[in-house]
C-alpha cells in the first residue's frame, strides 16, 4: 500500500487533516500517514529536513504521496527530495491536490489498494464534488471582480466589541483577509451599509460597525474555506479585542515626559495643513515615482515611531500606528492615487483628493470612536504631503537653542504626540479635539504636558507669544507678565519636588500632622494597573473593576476563572486587601456576554446592581467568587448603583447564597458595602449601611445625577464639577450620618485630586482610592495637613455658592502645598 | 586577500546582526504584498545560526556553509528557509575543501548558490524575487573581480544587489504570495531582493 506525508506549516492543520481523513476508512486497512508541519508545536512554517524525515519514516515500496498546503511547503518538500536516497526519492510522488480534500480522497482510494497512479488522479480530484455542487469557477489565483450572492459561503460576525469594529480590531480584521487569497465583501445587516471590500481599512470602518452589529461576511476565492474558518475564530475571540492579560507582570517604562502638567514656554503655532504651494508636478511616471518614494518613507518613519511608542510607553498606544500603516497598505487608497497620478494628477494632489474625503467619510460617522479616525487618516496625509515637499515637520524642528516652545495646534495626532522631543518642548496645547482622542492619550502617557481644548483663547495665540498652562487646574495664561511666570515656573518646581518626596516616601503610611491615619488605596482594572499602584505605596485596593478586569471576554467568567484573576491581582498587590465591585454595567455600557436593550437614558436605566434582578445568577457566580477569595486573602465587596433599602437586602441574599454554594456561611474576613452615587442614598445613607461594613462614594456619578449633567456632554460638562458645594453637602451628610459606625471611602476622581483630597479629609472620609499614579502624591498631601485647618475650610466649602470659589478657597487655604 | 572558514564566520555573524536590525523594515515590506513574516522567519533562522556557530567548530568552508543551510532550512519556516538553504548548500559545495578562498572561489560559490536557488525557485529575472538583486550582484563581482581583489568584487556587487532591489520597486510580482497581488504589488519593493542586499553589503563590510 502507498503511504502519505502530509506537509503543511501547521501542525494543527496537518494532524486535524489526518485526523478527519483517517475517520473515513477502517484502522486495519489505514495507510501510512505521516505530518511534517510546522517548526514546532506551534509556530508556522516547514522544514526541508523534517519533511525529508517522515518520508524516510513512511516509505514504501509501492510510493510515497506529498500533499502540501502551500507556499514554503512546496519548496520544502522538493528540497527534501534532494536530501533523500536516490532510490527512495524515486518512490515520491508530490502532488499539487488541495491538501483537505486531497487528503481525504487518496486516503479512501490508498484503502483500497489502489496503486500511486490511481491515488494521485483520485487526489487531484478532490475538489471536483464541491465544485459540481457549487457550480462555481474553477479554482484560480486569484479571483477578482466576483460579487457575492446569496450562495456564497458566509459568516455572521457579531460585534461585541464596546466601541464597535474600531480602528485596531478592524486592522486585525483587514490583516486577517489579506493573508488569504479570497475575496471577503462585509455587509452591516443592521445598517445596510455595503457590501464593502473587507482588504480595504477604510472601508471596512465606513461601515459603521458599532456594538450589537452583525455583519455577513461573504467569502469567495482559492482559499475561501481557510478563511471562513478564520474569520469564525477571529468572531469566537472577540473580534480582535483580547482580555487584557491578567497575569502579565511587566510595567510598561517610565515615560519621557515631567507629567507635571505644568509648561511655560513662547508659542509655536503650527498649522496642520502643509503648504503644497511651491510643489512642481512633473510627468506622471516622475510623479509616481515621487508617491512610491513617499510611501516609503512615510512607512519607514512609521514603523520606527511604532517602535518607539512601544517601548516607551506600551503596545496599546503603539497599536495606533498599525491604523495608520494600514492605511498605507490599503488599496481603496492607492488606487484611486495611482489612478488620479496616471491621468495627470500632482502626487500630493492626489493623495489630497483621497485622503481629504475620507477623512471626511469618518468625520460623518454616529460613533465617537469612529470619527477619531478621522484624525488618523489626517496624520498620515500630513506625513506624506511633508515626505512630497521635502518640507521638514515643524513639530520635530529644534528649538534653535532657544528655551523649550509650547506648541499650538489645532489638534493632535498620535504621531504627532509620539515624536514630540520633551527637552525641545515644554507642553502642547491643542484648540480641539477633546481630551480622548490617539494623539492625546500618547501625549499623557509619555508624560507630556498638554492643554486640550483650548479654543478662542488658544486660537488667539500668535507665534512669539509666551504661553503658561497648568492643566492640572486648568488654568491658561497668554503673555503672562514676569509675577504670573514666576507663579507657573514655581508651581512646577514644587510639583516636582513633591513628587520626589513622594515617592521616596510612598511606602510609609499617611498619618496627618495630628496623627489621623488615612487609608490611601487605588482604583485598579488590571494586573498591570495594580504591580504599578503598588509601586507608588497603594495599601490595597479600594475598587477593583471588574467589568474591566473582565469586560472583554465573549463568555461570562464562571467563579473559578474570577478566582483565578482575583488571586492574581491579590498577589500583584502584595496581598494586601482589595475591594471588589460588582459587575458594574449599564445599558450605556454593556458587557459582551450580557446584552441590555437599548434605553432612552441609559445612566437613569438599568445600571449597576439594577440590571442583576433579572439575572440573579450572574451576580452570585460573580459572589461565590468573592467568598472563596476572603477565605485566603483579605478583601472587601461591594455593590454598586445602590437607591433603596430593599436592593441592600436583595444583594446580601445573594451573597448568602453565594456563601451557601462555597459551602458555608459568609466568610468572617469578608467586609461588605454598598458605593454611594445616587443621590438618594447619600441622603438616607443611615439606613442603607445598616449592619453593613463600609461605604465608598463614587464621586463621579454622584456628581453627575447631582447636578443632572453628563461629564461626556461638552454642552454641559462644566456643570458637572466634584467641587460644586451640593456635592460636598451630600459627601458631609454621609460622613456625619455614618463615618462613627461605618467606614466611608471615596473612590471617585475627587480623591485623586490632591486638594480634593484634602477636602474630603475635612469632610469626614477616612480612605481615599485614587488612581495608581496619584497614591504617593494623596499620601504626601496627607502627611502635611492638619485635620483642625481641613475641617475649617471643607466647611467654608460647602457653604460656598459654586465650585470655581471652592477651588479659589482651596488654593488659599493650601497655597504652600501645591 | 583569501578569505578562511574564519572569515566566512565573521561574515555570517555580520549578516545575522544586519537581519536582526533590518527584521522590522524586512517585515513590513513583507506586509506590503507577501504574508509579512520574511523578517521574522530570517531573524528566527539567523539566530539560529548564530547559535550554531557558537556551539560548533568548522574545519572547512564547505562543513560550515552547509551547516549553516541545513540550519536554515530547519528554522526559518517560510520559502526563504529552502531558498536561502539552498544557496548555502550550494556555495558550500562549491567551496568542497577549500580552506583559503580568493576572489574567484567565492565567485564561484556564490554563482553556484544562486544557481541552486534559482532552480528551487523556478524565478526568472523581473518576477520581483531575490534573483532580482543577485543577477546585477553576480556579474558586477565577476566584472569588479577579475584581477582577484575580493573587496572591490563585494563592493561592486552589493551595490548591484542594491540597485537592482530598488528596482524591484516598479515590477509586478510572478512568485510567492506577492503574485496573487497583481498588477498591485508594484510600488513596493521586494523583501527577498533587500535581505539579499544585506547578505552581500555583509560580505563587502566583513570580507572585503
Amino acid at each position: 500500500m502507498i503511504s502519505i506525508v502530509v506537509v503543511s506549516h501547521s501542525r494543527a492543520l496537518g494532524d486535524a487533516a489526518v485526523g478527519l481523513a483517517s475517520e473515513m476508512v477502517d484502522e486495519t486497512s489505514r495507510p501510512l500517514i505521516k505530518v511534517a508541519a510546522g517548526l514546532d508545536e506551534t509556530s508556522f512554517g516547514t522544514d526541508a529536513s523534517a519533511v525529508a524525515e517522515a518520508i524516510s519514516e513512511v516509505d514504501s515500496p509501492d510510493g510515497i504521496l506529498l500533499l502540501l498546503d502551500l507556499g514554503s511547503a512546496v519548496l520544502s518538500a522538493e528540497m527534501a527530495l534532494e536530501f533523500l536516497a536516490p532510490e527512495v526519492a524515486s518512490r515520491v510522488t508530490v502532488s499539487s491536490a488541495p491538501l483537505v480534500e486531497g487528503l481525504v480522497a487518496a486516503v479512501v482510494t490508498a484503502a483500497t489498494g489502489a496503486d500511486m497512479d490511481t491515488v494521485v488522479a483520485e487526489a487531484r480530484q478532490g475538489l471536483a464534488a464541491k465544485q459540481a455542487h457549487l457550480a462555481d469557477e474553477p479554482p484560480a489565483a486569484s479571483s477578482p471582480g466576483l460579487t457575492p450572492d446569496a450562495d456564497t459561503p458566509h459568516v455572521k460576525l457579531m460585534v461585541h466589541n464596546e466601541h464597535g469594529l474600531h480602528a485596531r480590531p478592524a486592522a486585525k480584521l483587514v490583516a486577517l483577509v489579506r493573508s488569504y487569497d479570497v475575496r471577503v465583501h462585509l455587509t452591516n445587516l443592521d445598517t445596510g451599509r455595503g457590501p464593502i471590500d473587507a482588504r480595504s481599512l477604510s472601508r471596512v470602518a465606513t461601515l459603521d460597525a458599532r456594538q450589537g452589529s452583525t455583519l455577513l461576511a461573504q467569502v469567495t476565492g482559492r482559499e475561501a474555506d481557510a478563511a471562513l474558518a478564520a474569520l469564525r475564530q477571529f468572531a469566537d475571540d472577540g473580534i480582535g479585542d483580547t482580555a487584557q492579560p491578567v497575569a502579565s507582570g511587566t510595567q510598561p517604562p517610565m515615560a519621557a515626559g515631567s507629567g507635571l502638567d505644568v509648561a511655560v514656554g513662547p508659542a509655536r503655532c503650527l498649522a496642520t495643513d502643509v503648504d503644497v504651494g511651491g510643489y512642481e508636478p512633473g510627468q506622471p511616471e516622475v510623479e509616481l515615482g515621487r508617491s512610491g518614494t513617499a510611501l516609503s518613507q512615510v512607512r519607514e518613519t512609521l514603523v520606527a515611531v511604532r517602535g518607539r511608542t512601544e517601548a516607551e510607553v506600551g503596545p496599546d498606544e503603539a497599536s495606533i500606528f498599525d491604523a495608520h500603516l494600514a492605511l498605507l497598505d490599503d488599496p481603496e487608497v492607492l488606487e484611486p492615487v495611482a489612478t488620479a497620478i496616471s491621468s495627470g494628477a500632482s502626487a500630493p494632489g492626489a493623495w489630497s483628493d483621497v485622503l481629504g474625503p475620507l477623512a471626511g467619510e469618518f468625520e460623518s460617522l454616529a460613533d465617537s470612536y469612529q470619527r477619531a479616525r478621522a484624525q488618523d487618516v489626517r496624520s498620515v496625509e500630513r506625513r506624506l504631503l511633508l515626505a512630497l515637499t521635502g518640507r521638514q515637520d515643524e513639530t520635530s524642528v529644534g528649538r534653535d537653542a532657544g528655551p523649550p516652545v509650547v506648541l499650538v495646534l489645532p489638534e493632535i495626532d498620535a504621531g504627532t504626540a509620539a515624536a514630540i522631543d520633551p527637552t525641545e518642548v515644554a507642553g502642547v496645547v491643542t484648540l480641539a479635539g477633546g481630551a480622548t482622542g490617539h494623539g492625546v492619550i500618547v501625549a499623557k502617557s509619555r508624560g507630556l504636558a498638554i492643554y486640550t481644548d483650548a479654543g478662542e483663547a488658544g486660537a488667539r495665540v500668535r507665534n512669539r507669544d509666551v504661553v503658561a498652562f497648568d492643566a492640572a487646574a486648568r488654568r491658561l495664561v497668554v503673555n503672562p507678565d514676569d509675577e504670573e511666570t514666576a507663579q507657573f515656573r514655581a508651581l512646577a518646581v514644587r510639583r516636582q519636588r513633591l513628587r520626589d518626596e513622594a515617592m521616596t516616601v510612598a511606602t510609609s503610611s499617611a498619618v496627618t500632622r495630628d496623627g489621623t491615619s488615612v487609608h490611601v488605596v487605588a482604583n485598579v482594572g488590571s494586573v498591570r494597573e495594580a504591580l504599578a499602584a503598588v509601586s507608588h505605596g497603594a495599601e490595597g485596593s479600594g475598587l477593583v473593576r471588574t467589568e474591566v478586569l473582565f469586560g472583554e471576554l465573549r463568555a461570562a467568567p464562571g467563579a473559578d476563572e474570577q478566582l483565578d484573576s482575583f488571586l492574581a491581582l491579590s498577589e500583584a498587590l502584595g496581598g494586601r486587601p482589595m475591594t471588589i465591585r460588582t459587575w458594574d454595567v449599564g445599558g450605556d455600557k454593556p458587557l459582551a456576554f450580557l446584552p441590555l436593550s437599548v434605553e432612552a437614558n441609559p445612566f437613569l436605566g438599568q445600571r449597576g446592581l439594577r440590571v442583576f434582578r433579572t439575572r440573579p445568577d450572574l451576580l452570585v457566580e460573580q459572589l461565590t467568587a468573592v467568598c472563596r477569595l476572603a477565605a485566603v486573602s483579605p478583601a472587601r465587596v461591594m455593590f454598586p448603583m445602590v437607591t433603596t433599602r430593599a436592593e441592600v437586602d436583595w444583594a446580601l441574599e445573594r451573597l448568602q447564597e453565594a456563601a451557601a454554594a462555597t459551602g458555608g456561611a459568609v466568610p468572617d474576613g469578608l467586609e461588605v458595602g454598598v458605593m454611594i452615587e445616587v443621590p438618594a442614598a447619600a441622603l438616607r445613607v443611615a439606613d442603607l449601611s445598616r449592619g453593613l461594613d463600609f461605604v465608598s462614594i463614587g464621586t463621579n456619578d454622584l456628581t453627575q445625577y447631582t447636578v443632572a449633567a453628563e461629564r461626556g456632554n461638552a454642552a454641559v460638562a462644566q456643570l458637572a464639577d466634584a467641587f460644586d458645594p451640593a456635592v460636598l453637602r451630600l459627601v458631609r451628610t454621609v460622613c456625619d450620618e455614618v463615618a462613627a459606625t461605618t467606614a466611608v471611602a471615596v473612590c471617585g476622581d475627587l480623591a485623586s485630586d490632591l486638594d480634593g483630597a484634602a477636602l474630603l479629609l475635612g469632610l469626614g472620609v477616612r480612605e481615599l482610592s485614587t488612581v495608581g499614579p496619584a497614591v504617593a502624591l494623596v499620601k504626601q498631601r496627607v502627611r502635611q495637613l492638619d485635620l483642625q485647618d481641613v475641617r475649617r475650610v471643607a466647611a467654608d466649602a460647602v457653604a460656598a455658592s459654586s465650585a470655581d470659589e471652592v477651588r479659589s478657597l482651596l488654593r488659599t487655604a493650601f497655597a504652600t502645598q501645591a | 586577500m583569501a578569505v578562511d572558514v574564519r572569515g566566512l564566520t565573521g561574515w555570517l555573524r555580520a549578516f545575522a546582526d544586519s537581519i536582526s536590525e533590518h527584521a522590522a523594515e524586512l517585515t513590513q515590506l513583507d506586509a506590503a504584498i507577501g504574508d509579512a513574516d520574511h523578517g521574522t522567519n530570517m531573524k528566527r533562522g539567523m539566530q539560529a545560526v548564530t547559535t550554531m556557530l557558537d556551539d560548533s567548530e568548522f574545519e572547512t568552508a564547505d562543513a560550515l556553509l552547509k551547516k549553516v543551510g541545513m540550519t536554515l532550512v530547519s528554522s526559518v519556516g517560510g520559502a526563504s528557509g529552502p531558498l536561502y538553504g539552498t544557496f548555502f548548500l550550494r556555495a558550500g559545495t562549491a567551496l568542497a575543501d577549500t580552506t583559503e578562498i580568493d576572489a574567484a572561489d567565492f565567485g564561484a560559490a556564490l554563482r553556484a548558490g544562486v544557481e541552486g536557488m534559482v532552480a528551487r525557485g523556478k524565478a526568472e529575472l523581473g518576477d520581483k524575487t531575490l534573483y532580482d538583486a543577485w543577477a546585477p550582484a553576480l556579474t558586477a563581482y565577476d566584472d569588479a573581480g577579475a584581477d582577484g581583489d575580493l573587496g572591490a568584487a563585494l563592493a561592486a556587487a552589493a551595490a548591484a544587489a542594491a540597485r537592482g532591489r530598488d528596482e524591484t520597486t516598479p515590477m509586478v510580482a510572478r512568485k510567492g504570495r506577492a503574485s496573487y497581488l497583481g498588477e498591485r504589488s508594484a510600488g513596493h519593493q521586494d523583501p527577498g531582493a533587500t535581505s539579499t542586499t544585506l547578505l552581500l553589503e555583509s560580505a563587502a563590510a566583513s570580507l572585503g
